[in-house]
């Protein structure tokens, strides 16, 4: 770069604005008012978050606890893999996990190619995108997210929130406390890509497959009625 | 403010940019149109992509009052852009990162080629990014020694075909899978294997660029927004390859465009919502991360230098002009998806970077409305870009601009000028415009009474080539409406005689003057006009109904300048 060229540029967008002084502008912000969002698919937050999980092609499982989601982690392994083997970040949450009682045998850190699954605990899930939110950190190395064929997540029903501007309100109360992280992911669905004449594939370059597990308090059958409501 | 002419700001020392043939749009659509396959296909995906975006807006449901909010963020953003950028650049320094600034694409380019080489770098992993694309960078890298590799599926084979993207969104959407399938099989050294299906290509391509991944010393990627409060900018994929390409080599270049630029987060993902549903029909993408910066202290992964280039390339000059509407533009393709110009001819026929309408635009100002003066005249003035554009960008407004600036800077050929010229001549005289059209037409229908077309009409080729010229059944419109008037006239004379005579005998109902009148009285534009109706507020002040806003301070500024802004009109037309 050129000092030069910063300053012509500056000076260039400095002729072309408007000029207002920094309280004006953040009162014409202001009034924007909130942007419209989509509407749920079901009333009730776990519900709808699910469902929109599955319609990006994701699938889901629900436990009531800690020891119901360690088994539902085990039953994923198994079945896919016939092992009980899978990469974590150092998160505090998933380290107090019982993994014992499942059997299941984390190794905590950063995935190494070739290592076929991973497990991150989500900060949030956002029902409007059925997605979830990972911050890069000790906690989720981002490798985690993207190298595995497989992906697992867990998300805590207390940390749903309906909407983008819900998950910005609680990511930015976290960048309060612990400052702004490298990189804030949201993540709905496993890779994907039409590249190739418009068909639409998965498992284009980050995990072919991406399993939700809502753990905590949820309405009865929310995976059945979701189930339901995605048409599956 | 008038699009100048003068030659693009890039490239006079022919070193790095894709060479532009956009004033050979018309032998390049024609070539464009020989191979039947292809347009077929293009015919599909014309059909098909509007369905799939129209499905998303109808489930989102609030497209119109979205679009609206994103509109006013994004001319807000503009408007304020010294505010904004200032301090973007100040919370992007604070998180870490180097900020550069480039006038041109070769400036860009340098900075990137000298950041690669302190690091001895000679991997590259690219995420997709138009604005590489804009500046050349991939050849400027590679001659100078470096491996660059695109990583998004679709760049990544246009790349191996050694071509250029047809579209914004889906670069490669102009090749077949079975020429995909050849090109796999004679570049990767895989040995005998069959790829008769999409997932076993993906597949392939996926085990091929994971190794340029964890390879690569340096990943560039693009930015779909830069957010002003934190530094931080938004990536959007559904591959997942920009994310790869942003965490696993230890230097990231993020190249990008300082109109992107946004107040808020919550911004960012607001546009989002348009954004991903007018490109793909999605309701989300699979990959929105935003990134700050390096990694952290207590990181374990993420890259340890970062670097954000933020190019100008004439937008500056765009924001200052009244074409500033045009920086408002959010990338999605909306525009080439419903555009049958672009249909027909695909994104290679435009002959630079940006096809479609919104290429039409950006390229002349871009470039050189010289070097690309065909590009505004490829547009039917349907308007169906603009009624999907989710930014709102009157697009047929500014093409049409174009072309007057054009047409101004004597860009259009003598024979078209000179043809514009005296029609607007004849149309300033309206008395001999219907003379002189009435001979005409008079005698087209002479001529053509036999057969009711003609197959060759002289000044007329363009479209006698292509179909015939249906013959005038007689007489225009005006002396039709004349005809009409003179009839009810002379009714309503006869009409009022008789009831001078007879007041009584007039009959509601049987008088055919009173039915006559009822049923075919012409309502001319100019008698609405003058005519204002109290009960209508549209024609109670016609000159306040069609009243356009206050003019822009560009405008004001320049105040005999031959452009008004452009929203008015289609405030009207609403």
């Amino acid at each position: 770069m050129t000092d030069s060229a910063r300053a012509r540029i500056f000076a260039a967008v400095r002729r072309a604005s408007a000029g207002a002084d920094a309280d004006k502008i953040e009162r014409e912000l202001a009034s924007f008012g909130k942007a419209p969002g989509a509407s749920l698919p079901a009333a009730d937050l776990c519900t709808a978050f699910l469902v929109n999980v599955l319609k990006n092609q994701g699938s889901a499982d629900c436990v009531s606890n800690r020891s119901g989601a360690v088994k539902a982690v085990a039953e994923y392994l198994y079945q896919h893999f016939r092992s009980l083997r899978l990469v974590a970040g150092n998160d505090p949450h998933l380290a107090a996990m019982p993994w014992r009682e499942a059997g299941v045998l984390p190794r905590f850190g950063k995935v190494e190619a070739g290592e076929p699954v991973t497990l991150s605990y989500a900060l949030l899930g956002v029902a409007e995108i059925g997605g979830i939110v990972t911050l890069t950190g000790k906690a989720n190395p981002a490798a985690n997210n993207l190298l595995s064929d497989h992906h697992i997540v867990l998300v805590d029903s207390t940390r749903l929130v309906p909407d983008m501007e819900g998950a910005w309100e609680v990511i930015r109360k976290e960048i309060d406390k612990s400052g702004r992280p490298r990189g804030i992911n949201f993540i709905a669905g496993p890779s994907s890509t039409a590249d190739i004449e418009g068909q639409l594939v998965y498992g284009a370059h980050g995990p072919r497959h991406w399993h939700v597990i809502l753990m905590g308090e949820q309405p009865e059958n929310a995976l059945e009625k979701a189930r339901e409501l995605a048409g599956l | 403010m008038t699009w100048t002419v003068r030659p693009s700001a890039r490239g006079s020392d022919g070193r790095s940019h894709l060479k532009q043939t956009s004033d050979t749009f018309l032998d390049n659509a024609h070539e464009a149109l020989q191979d039947a396959n292809k347009v077929q296909f293009r015919d599909l995906l014309a059909s098909f992509t509007p369905l799939v975006r129209d499905a998303a807006m109808d489930q989102f449901g609030q497209f119109e009052n979205l679009r609206q909010h994103v509109k006013q963020l994004r001319q807000h953003s503009l408007e304020n852009l010294d505010h904004y950028l200032t301090r973007f650049e100040q919370e992007a320094v604070q998180n870490g990162n180097r900020v550069h600034f480039a006038e041109d694409g070769d400036e860009l380019n340098s900075i990137v080629l000298d950041i690669c080489q302190q690091h001895n770098a000679r991997h590259i992993a690219k995420g997709k990014s138009m604005v590489t694309e804009e500046t050349g960078l991939n050849d400027y890298l590679k001659r100078a020694g470096l491996q660059v590799t695109e990583t998004d599926l679709g760049e990544y084979i246009i790349q191996q075909a050694g071509e250029t993207p047809s579209h914004i969104v889906g670069p490669a959407l102009h090749k077949s899978a079975a020429e995909i399938r050849e090109l796999f099989l004679e570049k990767h050294d895989l040995g005998e294997r069959d790829l008769a299906e999409t997932v076993d290509m993906v597949d392939e391509a996926r085990q091929v660029l994971r190794e340029h991944f964890l390879n690569a010393e340096v990943g560039i990627i693009g930015a779909n927004a830069l957010v002003a409060e934190s530094g931080y900018s938004m990536l959007v994929t559904n591959e997942g390859n920009g994310d790869l390409c942003a965490n696993l080599p230890n230097v990231l270049i993020i190249c990008t465009t300082i109109d992107r630029l946004l107040p808020r987060a919550e911004d960012a993902t607001a546009m989002l919502r348009l954004l991903v549903r007018s490109a793909t029909g999605q309701p989300h993408t699979c990959y929105t991360s935003f990134y700050s910066g390096p990694r952290r202290v207590q990181d374990s992964d993420g890259p340890l230098e970062t670097h954000i280039v933020l190019l100008d390339n004439r937008r500056t000059e765009i924001l200052a002009s009244d074409y500033s509407e045009m920086l408002q533009c959010i990338r999605c393709g909306a525009c080439l998806n419903h555009c049958p110009i672009y249909a027909a001819t695909g994104g290679h026929a435009y002959g630079w970077v940006y096809p479609g309408p919104m290429g039409s635009i950006l390229t002349p100002l871009l470039t050189s409305l010289e070097q690309s003066s065909a590009l505004p005249n490829a547009c039917t003035s349907c308007g169906r870009c603009a009624e999907v554009c989710p930014a709102d960008i009157p697009l047929p407004d500014l093409l049409r601009d174009l072309r007057h600036d054009e047409t101004k800077q004597k860009l259009s050929p003598v024979r078209w000028r000179l043809g514009m010229r005296s029609h607007a001549w004849l149309a300033r005289h309206p008395g001999l415009y219907r003379v002189v059209t009435g001979m005409g037409i008079f005698a087209l229908h002479l001529l053509g009474r036999g057969k009711g077309s003609f197959s060759k009409l002289p000044l007329a080729s363009g479209w006698t080539s292509q179909r015939d010229f249906p013959a005038p059944q007689g007489k225009t419109f005006m002396q039709q409406l004349a005809a009409i008037q003179r009839e009810d006239k002379a009714r309503e004379q006869k009409a009022t005689r008789g009831k001078e005579k007879k007041p009584t005998a007039r009959k509601p109902g049987k008088d055919g003057a009173g039915r006559s009148k009822e049923r075919r009285e012409p309502v001319l534009k100019e008698d609405w006009a003058r005519k204002p109706d109290p009960e209508n507020p549209k024609t109670a002040a016609p000159g306040k109904a069609r009243a356009k806003p206050a003019a822009s301070k560009k405008a004001k500024a320049n105040p005999g300048g031959p452009r008004a802004k452009k929203p008015p009109q289609r405030q009207a037309d609403d």
